[in-house]
């Protein structure tokens, strides 16, 4: 498919966190992606997108290891990963959370954050853990909510690092709740706070936003942003384009499990190819009203153009991976 | 050369048997997602009551097959899925092995009730004669066998490919719900499933009893078809032909090693090859198949997981545990019950609380199944018997470390593979030792391996309540440990992994190496344990670690709360306490205890009416307002959840 010309990645401080080149994945007679292209800047909100099926979740599996590729490369920065193990590619630093909720359901909001956190300490070495903490043996130095510093405060210093973690996400003194007992908007947040005691490099979010209301998904922008601001490369899937578009310093788009246009989010806005993808129609000359009204609407209630899913190799629609 | 058509057709015939109960496990498993364990106990249920119909009760053999097959098999088919099983949708992962474990002891314990061991049953051929072919005598039966065998294969195989029925038999476990939408009842399909599986364990057994030279009985029947397990996992529990085709090719190793390299053994290692044979088939398939694919799968346990006790707690807890115990056990030092001391018996309570403190933190905390930590017992206790002397504290070390390792080695072959996968894998490796290893008289020697009182020097542990006492401390100390570890950082890990392994993975850490370690930590526990038991009894026997007491003891942790140190505890107590009410019902009051319990995750004690009233429980803090501020976003509530279309 023809892409538009459009602006090359932007690139913040010129450094490629995530290359993701020639991905294909088939589940038997299914591609749910032929030849993924894409990279990720430090410093940046780079949102991925498309419709149901297009094979968003797939490429995040890939990224992750969840997935083996049939064919093509992942590169953390220079470093091939493509065929690494996924705890090994989180010890690189790249942190991921999920479309469907994958936390730690039997463990308090605070314990899933200190698994997160404690992640790089070696279980017999429990007695090391102050100096091997991510966040502090790095500081990384991100305001907005996130710890910055070694904290400090009564309780052991992953309970306080967690709990400072979850103040950050806006989950201030729940710490001790049950993780399955948390609304989804809340638990996202818990997944997203464990993620970020990762101090990962690159940050994968697969619809953080999905759950959350007006006030909390504006909330959720400005953290993004924030974190990018810190150096943090983040890929954002997400069905909310108002705030892809909000956040966004660049856009892939996903359709069958090709990349079918890519740019700023401008650029996305008035894609003929992304509007027939999306709506299942052709440029008009009434595109730039289509496209703003694509832009304003959860693009997640419109279905793939002709009605398909991805199949997952088990037949299930990639993006919608069931509850066991 | 005819020896050898003859062990081949044999073979083949064998294999045949073991083809239809390994489909019918394919069958049960494609339709409901559940390895039913008691496929054996089925098809030796109808094998006696094939026998109790025509040999006691003299009813013609068509009608004999009728009852047994059409309507025993599909009715219970249906009873166990209406009843047992349907109930268990959405239950922890282990449920559904442990309901159809209790199925399998309840079933043998009836057994055992209704046809006694000691009676010798020969079923006699449904058709009788032979005939010549290529040199060789061919009998009847075996051909009988051969092409019932191949008629199921093919019939599932039309019936699963070429029938409406048979696409919504494999659509139902995929999803349920949406085969519900499309006009099609999943339950019934399930039903369906069910039905079928256990017509094929009765038509197995039915079919294999007749050559069965010395008579049938209850044990070797049960596990007849373990072969047929293997079969099943070669095909990956879902794959027809291939499960048929590893059937066949299992009967003919099986028959070929019989009659070729077992004449060449001593007698002693016969018997244990003969024994242990289906059991190894079984390992050998699990350690060649592929990993799975580690999958987000959008699990989120609903479990509400029991509160771990503070160190302070734990502390005083155990402390006066300690008291209480040694007070009671000294006041009835005296008190004999059928002939055991009092002292004794408390000593076997500790010691397999000790065992059920391994399941606490190995089944409970982490998620894993393992049916063989009984063998793990009698390794321990092998270790005591013959490491210095016996009733040497190097011994306990020993124990605990030969266990620690065999368990590692146990695990790291299957820990790439799904829970269900290491369950069998334990269950193969308990019956291999039981009935390889424990069984040799070589072993455990003719009248029992004897083991010594400990001796620590300056002090004397000789009587009975010094032994009880220092089995009583390490009863809390393992609980202690046991705790310590839940509260610990690996605890976390233990939770975390069994919550989400692809979670778990994604934030760095190695799924193997943490399921390794907890095994392998349970296994010298429960190596420890049975140096203990040891010490103990002074004297072990070949029996006292067989497959089905480590299989009963699991189920009775589980009753009770394989998640609590109490549950592990109330479990030893109750075991060792019907054991001596009633032996030969210990396994129907374990099996029907866990079927009561059903998908209540945390057991008897889990159940809030009765875990609230337990004096060391604290009533829980009042639960999060659910649609509690986000205060960093605005002080916004959360909005309902999935307000938006979510993927």
């Amino acid at each position: 498919m023809p892409q538009a010309e459009t602006t090359p990645a932007p690139t913040a401080t010129g450094t490629h966190v995530l290359t993701v080149e020639g991905v294909a994945v088939r589940f038997g007679g299914v591609a749910a992606l032929s030849d993924a292209n894409l990279s990720v800047e430090a410093g940046t909100v780079t949102g991925l997108i498309g419709p149901n099926g297009a094979g968003k979740t797939t490429l995040f599996n890939v990224i992750s290891g969840l997935q083996t590729p049939d064919r093509g490369t992942v590169h953390l920065h220079d470093t091939d990963i493509t065929r690494m193990k996924p705890h090994r590619r989180a010890k690189l630093g790249l942190a991921r959370t999920f479309q469907r909720l994958e936390l730690f359901g039997t463990l308090s909001a605070g314990e899933n954050v200190q698994v997160g956190l404690e992640s790089s300490v070696k279980w017999w070495q429990w007695r090391h853990m102050r100096r091997a903490f991510p966040w502090v043996r790095e500081g990384v130095p991100v305001d907005g909510g996130v710890p910055v510093g070694t904290p400090t405060g009564p309780g052991s210093l992953a309970v306080v690092t967690s709990d400072r973690l979850l103040d950050g996400v806006g989950l201030g003194g729940l710490g001790a709740e049950q993780a399955s007992a948390m609304p989804t908007g809340l638990a996202r947040m818990v997944e997203l706070a464990r993620a970020l005691a990762m101090a990962p490099k690159i940050l994968l979010l697969d619809e953080p936003g999905s759950g959350l209301d007006d006030a909390e998904s504006q909330a959720l922008g400005e953290l993004l942003t924030t974190l990018a601001k810190g150096g943090m490369g983040v890929l954002l899937v997400e069905h909310d384009m108002e705030l892809v578009m909000r956040i966004c310093d660049y856009i892939y788009v996903l359709d069958f499990g090709d990349v079918i246009a890519s740019g700023t989010p401008e650029e996305i806005r008035r894609d003929p190819v992304v509007q027939a993808a999306y709506l299942g129609a052709v440029a008009d000359p009434h595109a730039d009203e289509v496209a703003q009204g694509a832009a304003t609407t959860d693009v997640g209630a419109v279905p793939a153009p002709d009605g398909q899913d991805v199949g997952h190799e088990d037949g299930r629609g990639d993006d919608e991976v069931t509850t066991a | 050369m005819s020896n050898f058509l003859q062990f081949t057709v044999f073979g083949i015939m064998l294999g045949a048997g073991y083809a239809i109960a390994a489909t019918g496990l394919v069958v049960t498993y494609t339709t409901s997602g559940v390895f039913n364990f008691a496929q054996g106990a089925v098809g030796m249920i109808a094998a006696f009551g094939y026998w109790e119909l025509v040999a006691a009760h003299h009813v013609p053999v068509l009608a004999a097959l009728v009852i047994v097959l059409i309507l025993g098999a599909s009715i219970a088919g249906a009873f166990v899925e209406r009843v047992l099983m349907r109930r268990l949708h959405g239950a922890s992962a282990e449920r559904p092995v442990m309901v159809t474990l209790g199925l399998m002891v309840i079933l043998t314990g009836m057994a055992t009730i209704i046809w006694s061991p000691t009676t010798q049953r020969t079923v006699e051929p449904m058709v009788s004669g032979q005939f010549r072919l290529v040199g060789i005598n061919i009998q009847d039966q075996y051909v009988l066998i051969i092409a019932v065998a191949v008629a199921v294969a093919i019939g599932l195989r039309a019936l699963f490919y070429s029938t409406r029925t048979g696409y919504a038999l494999r659509a139902v476990v995929d999803d349920p719900d949406l085969l519900g939408m499309s006009g099609v009842s999943p339950n019934r399909m399930s039903q369906y499933g069910w039905i079928l599986g256990f017509m094929m364990a009765a038509l197995s057994g039915v079919l294999l009893a007749p050559i069965q030279t010395t008579g049938i009985s209850i044990e070797a029947m049960t596990l007849l078809v373990v072969s047929g397990y293997a079969a099943a996992i070669v095909g990956r529990l879902k794959n027809i032909p291939l499960t048929f085709a590893a059937a066949i090719a299992i009967g003919l190793a099986e028959n070929y090693i019989l009659n070729y390299v077992e004449p060449h053994l001593s007698s002693a290692l016969q018997t244990d090859v003969t024994s242990a044979l289906p059991m190894v088939f079984l390992f050998l398939a699990l350690v060649t198949l592929p990993s799975v694919r580690l999958r987000a799968v959008g699990r989120l346990t609903s479990m509400k997981a029991p509160r771990v006790a503070s160190g302070r707690e734990s502390l005083i807890a155990g402390g006066v545990f300690l008291v209480i115990a040694v007070v009671i056990g000294l006041a009835f030092a005296n008190t004999d019950v059928k002939g055991t001391t009092l002292l004794t018996l408390g000593g076997m309570v500790m010691t397999l609380g000790i065992v059920g403190l391994s399941l606490v933190l190995l089944t409970g905390y982490s998620g894993q199944v393992s049916l063989c930590q009984f063998s793990f017992m009698g390794i321990g206790a092998f270790v005591m018997g013959k490491v210095a002397g016996g009733g040497s504290v190097i011994g306990l070390v020993g124990a605990t470390a030969i266990c620690a390792a065999v368990g590692a080695l146990i695990a790291l072959p299957t820990i790439r593979l799904s829970d269900l996968y290491l369950a069998l894998a334990t269950f193969a490796f308990a019956d291999a030792v039981a009935t390889g290893f424990f069984a040799d008289g070589r072993i455990y020697g003719a009248g029992g391996l004897s083991i010594g009182r400990i001796v620590l020097p300056g002090l004397s542990l000789g009587g009975d309540a010094a032994e009880f006492i220092m089995v009583t401390i390490f009863f809390v100390l393992s609980a202690w440990l046991v705790l310590a570890i839940r509260r610990s950082l690996f605890g976390r890990r233990l939770v975390a992994v069994n919550d989400s392994p692809a979670a778990y993975a994604t934030v760095g850490l190695n799924i193997g190496f943490t399921k390794v370690a907890v095994f392998a930590i349970a296994a010298g526990m429960a190596g420890l344990a049975g140096a203990l038991y040891g010490t103990v009894q002074q004297i072990v026997g070949t029996t006292d670690f067989d497959l089905f007491p480590g299989i009963i003891f699991v189920l009775f942790v589980t009753v009770w709360s394989i998640r609590t140190v109490s549950g592990a505890f109330l479990a030893a107590l109750t075991y060792v306490a019907l054991n001596q009410i009633s032996p030969s019902g210990i396994g129907i009051f374990a099996g029907i205890g866990v079927i009561l319990i059903g998908r209540a995750a945390n057991g008897i004690l889990g159940i809030d009416a009765i875990h609230f009233q337990l004096p060391w429980v604290k009533a829980p803090a009042g639960l999060p307002d659910p649609d509690g501020p986000l205060t960093a976003f605005g002080g916004a509530t959360t909005g309902s959840e999935g307000f938006r279309a979510a993927g």
